[in-house]
């Protein structure tokens, strides 16, 4: 069996216990229901909260590059630091994360594999309400990778010289059938899809446990039958980009794609776009 | 305690058993020609539901093992019905309690969660179902459990075998008393599965001719306390080889159903117990003569449920303000 093109990017839950004590790796939390850090986390962890830590407050933008200096300054987070992200559904928004780490090039980010549910469902992994004591640091980003976020522009150019559009959305999101999942807030004007998107739900990538598929059954999903060209450029959306933030590691880190690039604005921005194509 | 004069020393005294059951109610003007159906009501226990069976035997357990204490209470994952039989039970017996619902649970069952006493954590379950397991409100529950076992014992009626031995020793048994052992079909609903495997087991041993048929609504329903098949991987206490049949009944019959009992029969039951209704009525339809004695649990009243009913007949709000 073929393996991960990068398999350093993920860790599993026994690798983390065993790193426990190790100040050179710095867990970090992020859910989508900002609840569950405060009821409980990995020993050592610290927890970011993706709609006030994440996201620009005033503009609707990925936080700008002094204010993730800040951030992970305060969490005390060198930047020679091995950085593992884990968080529930799957880990959609550590994924998210680690997309942004990247953005802002840190060198040495992982993902736990499974995420939290993982670790709960493992009995005898330990959680704790306990802050865990940071000492802030100076964080300097030296570089900004802008190549791995596709901007709306990019996109619309993108339908026109046939750049691979994966939809990681559910089927009826896909479809138009519905805006955005049952009980979601940021929704659209219009529902449907990006003309020549190809549908690929997030969740075809993991396992029934949280884990990502093998590479040789994400090679089948990806390459055979969405008909992803490895050495070709990709562009990964969903509703806000965390579900695309998954697919998107799955592609470059697992996968091994050279120009995938997330379009976080996503549907929420290009629902809303007057006057673009839309196709049901 | 005097079951007969209904005077007792406290509120633990009036839980159902073979001694005290819930009372079991002949249907009439809803009734099936050529079978003979009876509500049993759980709702006349003394916290309002089936559940305070499954909560009861839990507590005792936790408490006979020494797990709660002035300083160790009670953090559950729960539709509602078991969060307020618990909620209300630690809190007279002086435990703290943590209950985790998801927020399409009405909210009538939150705030009656908060009056027995009970701390509230509200989640949104609803998020595309991940196939991963232990997110949702039973994940926080055990998180909230695994991060400080100090402050918290989690019963998990999901998993915890107390829950369907209560039925064992006290619904089957009761069942069986009160129909003089003459009970042919008993209806049940499944949540976590107790009440289902629970009596299944007694009537396996007791009378392996009494047919257990579970009901269960169709997908997408929004009827707190059930699980659609495709849902019932997280019951543990599940056992479809205990059950003679499974019928799926399209949801939305679960509040028609529930508003016709308390119209027709004066029986204010809940939507569990409209959906239970439903399958039953099906069920002795298709084979007339075939259901001499048929039991249907009804879990609970249509208290809790006065914001769902309006969600299901906008047309009951209707004429409520002057
Ligand atoms: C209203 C209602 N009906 C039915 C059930 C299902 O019972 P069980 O959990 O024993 O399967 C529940 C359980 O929570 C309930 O609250």
């Amino acid at each position: 069996m073929a393996d991960y093109a990068n398999p350093k990017v993920l860790v599993t839950t026994d690798w983390v216990q065993e790193h426990l004590n190790d100040p050179k790796i710095r867990l970090v939390e992020v859910d989508v229901d900002t609840k569950a850090f405060d009821a409980g986390h990995i020993p050592g962890a610290v927890g970011f909260n993706w709609q006030t830590q994440l996201q620009d407050q005033l503009r609707r933008d990925i936080i700008t590059k002094d204010n993730f200096e800040k951030l992970i300054g305060s969490a005390g987070i060198k930047r020679d630091d091995t950085v593992v992200l884990y968080g529930d559904n799957n880990n959609w928004f550590a994924a998210y994360a680690f997309w942004l780490f990247k953005i802002y090039t840190h060198e040495d980010v992982r993902l736990m594999n499974g995420g939290r549910a993982k670790w709960l469902a493992e009995e005898q992994r330990p959680l704790t309400v306990e802050a865990t004591k940071v000492t802030p640091v100076e964080y300097k980003v030296d570089q900004v990778n802008t190549d791995l976020r596709a901007q709306v522009g990019e996109v619309l150019e993108g339908i026109r010289s046939g750049v691979k559009l994966i939809d990681v959305r559910s089927p009826d999101e896909f479809s138009g059938k519905v805006i955005a999942p049952p009980g979601m807030n940021e929704t659209a004007q219009r529902g449907g899809h990006i003309p020549s998107a190809a549908s690929v739900p997030w969740a075809t990538a993991v396992n029934q446990d949280g884990t990502f598929k093998s590479a040789d059954e994400l090679r089948e999903i990806y390459f055979k039958k969405a008909g992803v060209q490895p050495d070709k450029p990709v562009i990964a959306y969903c509703r806000i980009g965390e579900r695309s933030s998954h697919s998107w590691f799955v592609l470059k880190y697992l996968l091994g794609v050279e120009q995938v690039k997330n379009y976080d604005g996503s549907w929420t921005e290009y629902g809303n776009l007057v006057g673009v194509p839309i196709e049901r | 305690m005097d079951h007969t004069r209904r005077v007792y020393n406290d509120v633990f005294e009036m839980l159902p058993g073979p001694e005290n059951p819930s009372p079991l109610v002949r249907i009439n003007a809803m009734s099936v020609p050529g079978a003979t159906l009876y509500a049993k009501l759980e709702w006349m226990n003394p916290f309002g539901s089936v559940k305070d069976r499954a909560a009861w035997a839990m507590i005792r357990e936790l408490e006979r093992d020494g797990r709660l204490t002035q300083e160790r209470g009670i953090v559950e994952p729960t539709s509602g019905n078991t969060g307020l039989s618990l909620a209300a039970m630690a809190s007279a017996r002086g435990y703290r309690s943590r209950m985790v619902v998801p927020n399409k649970v009405p909210l009538e069952k939150k705030v009656l969660l908060k009056i027995a006493g009970a701390d509230l954590d509200v989640i949104n379950d609803n998020l595309c179902p991940s196939p991963g397991m232990g997110d949702g409100s039973i994940g926080l529950a055990k998180t909230h459990a695994r991060a400080q076992p100090d402050k918290y014992a989690m019963p998990n009626q999901y998993e915890n075998e107390a829950n369907a031995r209560a039925h064992m020793e006290t619904t089957g048994p009761e069942l069986w008393r009160q129909s003089d052992g003459k009970i042919s079909h008993l209806f049940v609903s499944l949540g976590t599965c107790g009440t289902a495997t629970g009596c299944a087991r007694f009537f396996r041993e007791r009378n392996p001719d009494v047919k257990v048929v579970a009901v269960q609504p169709s997908e997408g329903h929004d009827v707190p306390g059930l699980r659609n098949k495709s849902e019932l991987h997280v019951s543990a206490l599940f056992d479809e080889s205990l059950l003679d049949e499974v019928m799926e009944i399209e949801h939305e019959l679960a509040y028609t159903r529930a508003l016709d009992l308390s119209r027709r029969e004066g029986l204010l039951a809940g939507p569990s117990s409209g959906l239970i209704y439903e399958g039953a009525r099906r069920y002795a339809e298709r084979d007339p003569g075939a259901v001499p004695f048929g039991v249907m649990i009804f879990c609970d009243n249509i208290f809790k449920y006065v914001s769902n009913m309006i969600k299901h007949m906008p047309e009951l709000a209707e004429g409520t303000t002057a």
